[in-house]
Parts: C-alpha cells; sequence; structure tokens
C-alpha cells in the first residue's frame, strides 16, 4: 500500500530557519519515515529503487532542493529554441548551430545556451493534449487536467509544501510577474493556485508593479511596542486555535505570518539592491531581472520561484519578429542562471526549468505566426537532480511528430518531483475526497534525464 | 466640368480588375516585375524564383542561406536579392549564374531598397533585443543603415538608426534615402554623404504591449517617397493593447519631411480602415494614386487604392491572401501583387501546398 501524504500537516516539526538574506543554508530535518515504507511498492517498476531507500538517504536526496521555473507563458516555438530544423519547408529563417554537445544544434537565436547544453537536459519529445491555453497552462503547472470541483495544487506549491521552511520568513513558492494581464493566464492567475494543499502554498506575487506593499515597519511604532504588540496577537491567537479550530483563522494566521516574514525579508524584493554588474549581465528586460531576482530569492531561503513575464510567447502574428527578441533574452537568462548557480555551488541543489503550456505549429499561419502545437514541442532543465548533457526524445525531420521517447505532462511532472526527491506518485491523504496522487496513473519520470 | 471635377469622376470609376494569378511553392515575401512586364524575380522563403508573367512557369534561381527578404529586377541580366542570412546576392537571370555575395549585416536584412538610377541599393538591418526594463529596445550593434554600390558592390555608408529598421526607401531624385524602425522614428540621409538630413517621429505604429506582453511591436514597416519628392508616405499597423493580435488599425500617413520641423500632413481618414498589418505601398508615378496593402485582421479590405493628393479611398480589394509587395508598371496602369497564404499542414504526401500567391491588376 503506497503511504499515504496529509497536506496541511504541521508534524514533524520543521525546526530550522533561514537566516532572511544570510548565507546560512540549512536543511530542514524532515524525515519521512513512510518513505521506508515505500521499498516494498510494486508500482514503480519503470524506475525502480528510486524511493526504496532509507529514509535518511531519502532525505539526503531532497535534502536543500529548490527550483526556479522559467514560465514561457504562451507557448514558445521548439523550432525556434531546442529543435530548429533548418532547411526544411517548416523550418523559419533561423540557422541552427552547432552546440558543445557532439551532434546536437539548437537554434542560432541560443548562442549562450549552446555553450553549456553540457549542463543542460532538453526534452524534444514533449506530447501533450491541451491544445488552447488556459487548459494547457493547468496541465503544465499543475501537472494534470482538472478534475472539477478538486484543484489540484500547482507545482510551485507541492514544491513548497513539500520541501519548504513553513515557518521561514522568506516565502517559500514566489511568482515574479511584472505583467497585471496575460489573457488566459490572467484567468489562471486569478485561480486557486495552491488547491487542496491550502492558503499557506500559495505564492507571493512580486514584480513590476507588484511591489509588496506596507512592508516599512511605521516609525511611530518603537521595537519594544512592535514586538509587545507581537507578542499579544499571539497569545489570542492560539487562545482561539484552542478554543475553535477554524480553517478561515488558520488562513488569516498563515497570511499574518507570511506578511510579517515579509517585512523581514523586504529587501531581498528590491531589485535595485541587486549588485549593478549582474543586472547588467542578465540583461535589461523585465524577465531577465526578475530571473536574477529569482536566484538571489533562491540563495536567500525561498524553495521555488516562477518567473513570468505575461504571456509573451503567443506569437500567432510577428512569430519571428517576436522570437528574435525573446529566445535571446531567455538564452541569456538560462545561461547566466545556470553558469551562476555552478559558481556557487548551488546547481546540484537547485532544479531550474524552461518551459511553456506547448509548442508551436511547423506550418506557418498567413501572418507568419505559429499557431498552438501540443503534440510535438519541447522544454529543457538543469541542475538539482536532472543529468546534464541529455537530450532526449526527437522529432520527425519537419517536427510534426514525435518519434522517439513520448512524454507527457505527467512524466515530465514524474520527473520533476523525482528529481526534487519527492515522490512522484504517493497519494494525497484528502478526507472525503477522491483519491489523488501527485502523478496520476503511475505515469514514470523520463529516467534518461535523472542523475 | 473642370479639371478636378473630371478627375473625381474618373477617380470614382476606379476599379482593380485581376488580369491574372498564380501559385508559387513558398510564401513571397518581396517581388519585382521587368522593365517589360513579361517577367518577375520573386522574393521567397525558400529562395529567388523567375516567374514568367505569361505562361506562369516559375523556377527557383537560388537560394540564401535563409528565407529572402527583398529582390529587385535591376537589369534583364541582374537580380539582386536581399536576405534573413544578411547577405545581398546578385545574380544573372539570363545566363543563370551567380554573379556575387556580400555578407552585409549580422542581423537579417529587414528590407532593400534600389535608387531610381539603379546604381545604389540600400539595406536595413537591426535585432530588437531588450535594453530596459520595460523592453525599450538596445541601440545598435552594428551600423543599421547600408548603402551599396550596385556595380562595385562595395559599401558606401553605414549608417545609424536604433533597431529595428524595418523599411526603406529613396527619394525619386535618388538624393535622399529613408528609414523607419519600430519605434516609428524616420532618419533621411544624404545618399552622397550619408549625412543626416532629418529625423521625426511617429507614434502612431507602434505597440507596447499591455495584454499578453510588455514589449513594443510594429512600427514602421514600409515607407515611400511621393513623386515630388517633397512627403513621405508611412504604413503599417495601429498601436494594440495586444502587440500579438494583429488587430490594429490599417495605417497610412503622409509626411511633409523636408522642412525643419517634419509635419504630418494626412493620414489614412476615419471610416476607411479595418484592422491588420499594413507592409506594402505603392505610388504610381504619377503621383495620382497610391496603394496600401496587407494582412487583413477584420474589416473589409487588405489592399486599397487612395488618391494620392487627397487620400481619398477609391477602391480596395479583398485578396484572401497577405499582400507583402505591390508595385505599379510605369504607366501606371498595371498593378502587380505579392504575397502569401498560410502555409497549411502537409498532405498525405507528405507536402506543403503551394502558398506563395502573385496576382496582376488592370488599375
Amino acid at each position: 500500500m503506497r503511504p499515504k501524504h496529509q497536506p496541511n500537516d504541521p508534524s514533524p516539526p520543521r525546526d530550522l530557519r533561514y537566516g532572511c538574506g544570510g548565507s546560512e543554508h540549512t536543511v530542514h530535518r524532515r524525515l519521512f519515515l513512510e518513505g521506508s515504507f515505500a521499498a516494498g511498492a510494486a508500482s514503480l517498476a519503470s524506475f525502480s529503487g528510486l524511493f526504496s531507500i532509507p529514509a535518511v538517504a531519502e532525505e539526503t536526496k531532497r535534502a536543500g532542493k529548490k527550483c526556479i521555473l522559467l514560465w514561457l507563458c504562451g507557448a514558445p516555438s521548439q523550432f525556434e529554441m531546442w529543435d530548429p530544423k533548418p532547411g526544411t519547408e517548416t523550418g523559419g529563417p533561423f540557422a541552427a548551430i552547432n552546440t558543445n554537445l557532439p551532434g546536437v544544434q539548437v537554434s542560432s537565436l541560443m548562442p549562450k545556451c549552446a555553450t553549456i547544453m553540457d549542463k543542460l537536459a532538453v526534452v524534444r519529445s514533449m506530447s501533450t493534449k491541451p491544445s488552447e491555453h488556459f487548459q494547457g497552462i493547468d496541465a503544465l503547472t499543475r501537472g494534470d487536467a482538472p478534475r472539477p470541483p478538486f484543484v489540484r495544487p500547482i507545482l510551485g506549491s507541492v514544491v513548497a509544501e513539500q520541501l519548504g521552511q513553513l515557518d521561514s520568513p522568506v516565502p517559500q513558492f514566489i511568482l515574479l510577474d511584472p505583467c497585471p494581464e496575460g489573457n488566459e493566464f490572467k484567468a489562471f492567475k486569478a485561480g486557486n493556485w495552491a488547491g487542496w494543499l491550502g492558503a499557506q502554498y500559495g505564492p507571493v506575487r512580486a514584480g513590476g508593479d507588484y511591489g509588496i506593499a506596507n512592508l516599512e515597519k511605521s516609525a511611530a511604532i518603537s521595537d519594544l511596542d512592535h514586538s509587545d504588540r507581537e507578542a499579544l496577537r499571539s497569545f489570542f491567537t492560539k487562545k482561539f486555535a484552542n478554543d475553535q479550530r477554524s480553517e478561515a483563522a488558520d488562513n488569516y494566521n498563515a497570511a499574518y505570518q507570511r506578511v510579517k516574514g515579509l517585512m523581514s525579508c523586504a529587501p531581498l524584493f528590491d531589485l535595485n539592491k541587486l549588485p549593478v554588474a549582474d543586472r547588467e549581465r542578465y540583461g535589461g528586460g523585465a524577465f531577465a531581472q526578475h530571473a536574477l531576482q529569482a536566484r538571489h530569492l533562491i540563495e536567500n531561503g525561498s524553495t521555488f520561484v516562477m518567473v513570468a513575464n505575461g504571456m509573451p510567447w503567443d506569437n500567432h502574428v510577428f512569430q519571428h519578429e517576436m522570437h528574435q527578441m525573446l529566445v535571446p533574452e531567455l538564452d541569456n537568462v538560462l545561461f547566466q542562471l545556470v553558469s551562476d548557480l555552478e559558481d556557487r555551488g548551488l546547481l546540484e541543489e537547485t532544479l531550474v526549468i524552461a518551459m511553456g503550456e506547448f509548442g508551436r505549429t511547423p506550418w506557418l499561419n498567413e501572418a507568419r505566426g505559429r499557431d498552438h502545437y501540443p503534440k510535438a514541442w519541447s522544454m529543457a532543465m538543469a541542475g538539482g537532480g536532472v543529468k546534464g548533457g541529455v537530450v532526449h526524445g526527437a522529432t520527425d525531420s519537419q517536427g510534426y511528430e514525435v518519434v522517439d521517447g513520448k512524454a507527457d505532462n505527467r512524466n515530465l511532472f514524474a520527473t520533476i518531483f523525482a528529481a526534487l526527491g519527492i515522490d512522484p506518485h504517493q497519494e494525497y491523504e484528502l478526507p472525503g475526497l477522491p483519491t489523488f496522487h501527485r502523478v496520476e496513473e503511475d505515469a514514470a519520470p523520463i529516467k534518461e534525464v535523472l542523475l | 466640368m473642370n479639371d478636378t471635377e473630371a478627375k473625381n469622376d474618373q477617380n470614382k470609376a476606379v476599379k482593380l480588375t485581376r488580369t491574372d494569378q498564380t501559385k508559387v511553392p513558398m510564401g513571397v515575401l518581396d517581388g519585382s516585375v521587368s522593365a517589360d512586364w513579361q517577367q518577375c524575380a520573386l522574393a521567397c522563403l525558400d529562395g529567388v524564383y523567375l516567374l514568367n508573367a505569361k505562361d506562369k512557369q516559375h523556377q527557383r534561381l537560388y537560394q540564401h542561406d535563409s528565407w529572402v527578404s527583398s529582390v529587385h529586377w535591376v537589369a534583364e541580366d541582374l537580380i539582386v536579392s536581399a536576405g534573413y542570412d544578411g547577405a545581398i546576392q546578385w545574380f544573372n537571370p539570363q545566363t543563370k549564374q551567380p554573379i556575387d555575395r556580400l555578407k552585409l549585416h549580422q542581423f537579417w536584412s529587414w528590407d532593400m531598397a534600389l535608387s531610381p538610377d539603379r546604381t545604389v541599393l540600400a539595406s536595413v538591418t537591426g535585432q530588437y533585443l531588450a535594453g530596459g526594463y520595460k523592453y525599450e529596445p538596445q541601440s545598435e550593434s552594428e551600423p543599421s543603415v547600408c548603402l551599396v554600390s550596385v556595380k562595385d558592390r562595395k559599401v558606401l555608408h553605414r549608417l545609424s538608426q536604433t533597431p529595428s529598421v524595418q523599411a526603406v526607401a529613396f527619394s525619386p531624385d535618388g538624393r535622399f534615402v529613408a528609414a523607419g524602425n519600430l519605434m516609428g522614428t524616420v532618419r533621411v540621409f544624404e545618399v552622397a554623404s550619408g549625412k543626416l538630413a532629418r529625423e521625426f517621429n511617429t507614434a502612431d505604429f507602434t505597440s507596447w504591449g499591455i495584454i499578453k506582453s510588455h514589449c513594443y511591436l510594429g512600427g514602421i514597416f514600409a515607407l515611400r517617397f511621393t513623386p515630388d519628392g517633397q512627403h513621405l508616405l508611412l504604413a503599417g499597423m495601429g498601436p494594440m493593447r495586444d502587440p500579438m493580435a494583429g488587430n490594429g488599425k490599417q495605417r497610412w500617413q503622409k509626411w511633409k519631411w523636408d522642412q525643419a520641423e517634419p509635419q504630418r500632413v494626412d493620414q489614412i481618414h476615419d471610416k476607411e480602415f479595418g484592422e491588420g498589418l499594413m507592409e506594402a505601398l505603392a505610388i504610381d508615378s504619377a503621383g495620382d494614386r497610391f496603394l496600401m496593402a496587407g494582412r487583413l485582421r477584420g474589416g473589409n479590405w487588405n489592399a486599397a487604392l487612395f488618391e494620392g493628393a487627397t487620400g481619398n479611398q477609391l477602391t480596395t480589394l479583398k485578396t484572401g491572401y497577405r499582400v507583402t509587395q505591390a508595385a505599379f508598371s510605369d504607366d501606371g496602369k498595371r498593378l502587380a501583387l505579392f504575397g502569401a497564404q498560410g502555409q497549411g499542414k502537409r498532405n498525405k504526401e507528405g507536402e506543403h501546398p503551394h502558398f506563395g500567391r502573385i496576382e496582376f491588376y488592370d488599375a
């Protein structure tokens, strides 16, 4: 029997603290003793052994793992990035260039990533079902199709819940997105991100005009007064919790604790506090600046940072005019991020993911744009449990079909969870709800890309 | 009836009657008709084609390393093309032999113009890269405007403009060259000296995305001097909240450029536009009429003929494909349109339908 996982379970204690802005990066000691029971589970034959190890080893694998998701919303073109088809009728105007992996080429718009392909794992064989943005975003951020009225938590919420420090002053799940709109992504952003895990695992949003307001402590209140007020509030909170268990109160307190933590972390959200040289190196655009900020937040105790910039990749019109700008920015961001994390000794514990919700059509529409294409597309990962120098899967000569190594959203999420040391197939314990697993149907991870 | 009334009556009777049409395998980004109007050179996604206008036979003459963006029929024995590979190529269509290739830009050539005396080429380039938090364009990494001698195949001037520079044209007397960019800035240079003669800006063609993205898109996609040389016509698309929607207003503007403070003197009239990117401009040699064309996103037309003096719309077309280039014959009686439909999925045999389009009209 698969061990069940209880969301919102505060025990065992998460007793280590992150120093906000400090260099001390500790690991929480939550031992998933239930992991030891997984040894007998038979349903993971496709990657047997990954989770049949002793709990301590299990904990070692997941210790300190973090994740940065470069969310390429709108769906980028695989042809102009990871799976170029130069010289074909559908290949587009950009050439392909060699990389530091013999025999592997990427688009000429990605000269920097071409030099670090030995650190990247590229999946060229994503094949998913949703062909519209909202459904695609849902499937590629939650890992599965919706099953109303139940709301599956988004990847960042799961990772924050599994790997994060609930009592850390630094938010464990942060969304950096300066664009208040975003079409379908706007609607998605307005939805329930944490799902059945609960509001405390939802993201803190920052970026652009999404500065976090009221983080400055009022000058009219002394530190002593502030401390007294906090003690009083804490007393009444505990009393209320003892007298009357309330989900609303729990959520309110979670929000309060979050704001309290944010007040102590305000400098982490100030782009102007980042070194000028770093800011220049990442590039001037909002996406690049927030990718740098993501690195900074991860270094300082956050567990999952999702970087987005509205929905810029949906290039039905101006496909190549837009990709000639967007892809070089991503190329540089990915290069800088992976290089920085490696230089800081953080790459092994930080999984970097760059993907959108699907790919683009091989054929051009009348506007010389590319439309939605979930049937065969690409994404990339690096670090944190993922093997570098791997190109998994392949498409046919014009990019119409996956011809090798087909993987869907479930396979991808199983891969991401496995890389982060999270059991992909664990069942959620949701009293009164149907049975849900982190990844349904025992979908196998893409073992070729896992360390 | 005075002359003006007679002209008005004449204009009311203007019709564009299609006389011929043909397809080629790949989309056509530019086209140039021979002096006798019997042959066309086509800049297609997969190379430069020669089209016989009479029997509609086409053949691919040569290729660039990427898409071909511009082509000019310079003489019976000379075609010159520019491409997304940043190169210019010289080719003899009679011998079917290449003459020369000049790698001009690091990035692609967006557009290339030929001077009226057919001695100078102007090619414009520039990659739009994020320069600031709101995606203000970076300054150029190479000069964005290049003037090249047709005969010597040497660079005459490399001139500065902010990328991306998407449209270029020579004045009728060949003394000036104008280049328009993403941000709606037009720079006019003296051809002989390379000196900047004028600069002006219009914000009416450029979008900064609000809905899907925060970045710039659009800009000036075509420009032409009027035959008197005093005005510049600009074409593109009006701003959109969602730059990727392609639903900005079909737009032309007319600027009096040759004065100390250039001024906009006219623009597409109210109720005469729909939605879509306009990327082709053609003016007849007398300046009586001009045609603007491009892609239809919403509305009733994607090619329209306007009166040169008043800017009034004379007649419209709904071609069913995106028009990328237009050209009048010297006598103004004939019109050629070039463009592309959607590529479409490949068929059972694994082939894509032909999606390049060429049409001829009696104007």
